[in-house]
């Protein structure tokens, strides 16, 4: 874990990943207070828009780089057992990751509808 | 005035305890004179002070829950009951007596000294008005104690993270224009456990009984890190 484990990396995706969730999520309220689509076809056409598609993308990858790191930096703090600690990090990034490709194909599926 | 006192004689006790003890609070009483009036009351009890004077930093505490120099302490400010334990975290070697190995383990691993790759001078190596000023809030920190036995991070890591104290004095010497080991320095520190445990829960600046702010410190190490790194 500390021979290749990142610090200042992580530390720099943590805040840099921080910011753009924190902008996009500003940006998601706005629309949906102001300016909701109405109706599933308004909806597809708006997030299967070519801006909101790769910025909602990017958010999704975003988010779970963010959670990676902070879920890691609490297991380094708190789960000392190498066993222990090396099975949570596993189960945490193939959930990830499954997150991840279900959020894509969905956005995906909903360009190609 | 009443204390509770935290006892612990590995001889006989299998876990610490509490004491009550009463003393005359006389005027401009410090925390470390109600100790040593403790002590003058049961001979048995150990607690560690020198100077008397906040220089030595031999007497960190823990007062109702926070980390203190008991000679600056005025008793006059502390809630009664006065509950004193040994610092957080630490192995109680008796008393209020911990064991703070690990923490100048960390102290001696950011190597607090100043490294010159240039021959040295024959006299002393000049600094400027500004870049001696640069090492204020810095050098004044004397090992007490206090910041390190009160940050979270440092109770779970002690072995890997540097805690506040240490990671203070990295900066103290990134910071002096008369070393001139920086990129050693900051390779060092890489990695998830050395510098990045801090999570800015900033107990170390809360407690500081010099004022010193080892929070800004260690967010000036992780920016020059960034500025060297891109």
């Amino acid at each position: 874990m500390s021979r290749k484990a990142s610090g200042l990396k992580a530390w720099a995706i943590q805040r840099l990943t921080a910011i753009y969730v924190g902008l996009f999520t500003l940006y998601l309220v706005a629309v949906l207070l102001f300016s909701a689509p109405e109706g599933y076809e308004a909806w597809k056409a708006w997030i299967g828009g070519p801006p909101v598609s790769v910025a909602l993308l990017l958010f999704v990858v975003s988010v779970l780089m963010h959670a990676w790191i902070g879920v890691r930096d609490v297991l380094i703090d708190y789960v000392h057992p190498i066993a222990i600690r090396a099975t949570l990090l596993g189960l945490i990034a193939l959930s990830l990751i499954a997150m991840g490709l279900w959020a894509a194909q969905a956005l995906i599926l909903v360009r190609l509808a | 005035m009443k204390f509770l006192i935290s006892r612990f004689n590995p001889e006989t006790d299998s876990k610490p305890y509490m004491q009550a003890f009463e003393v005359e609070v006389t005027r401009g009483m410090m925390l470390r004179d109600a100790l040593l009036d403790v002590k003058r009351q049961d001979e048995s009890f150990a607690f560690r002070h020198s100077c008397g004077e906040g220089v030595c930093g031999s007497d960190g505490v823990n007062v109702n829950g926070v980390n203190k120099l008991a000679c600056v302490t005025p008793v006059s400010e502390l809630k009664e009951p006065v509950e004193v334990r040994p610092f957080p975290g630490r192995p109680i070697i008796r008393d209020l007596v911990v064991d703070m190995t690990q923490f100048y383990q960390q102290y001696k691993a950011v190597k607090p000294w100043l490294v010159r790759e240039d021959p040295m001078p024959e006299q002393e190596i000049l600094q400027s008005p500004e870049d001696r000023d640069k090492l204020d809030g810095l050098y004044e920190c004397i090992l007490c104690g206090c910041c390190s036995t009160s940050c979270p991070s440092f109770w779970w890591n002690p072995e890997k993270f540097h805690g506040p104290q240490a990671l203070l004095t990295a900066w103290r010497f990134l910071a002096d224009s008369r070393d001139q080991a920086t990129d050693e320095r900051l390779d060092e520190l890489e990695g998830p456990y050395k510098l990045f445990r801090c999570h800015t829960i900033m107990n170390c600046v809360e407690v500081c009984p010099k004022g010193l702010n080892p929070t800004q410190a260690i967010g000036h190490i992780k920016n020059l890190m960034l500025k060297n790194a891109v």
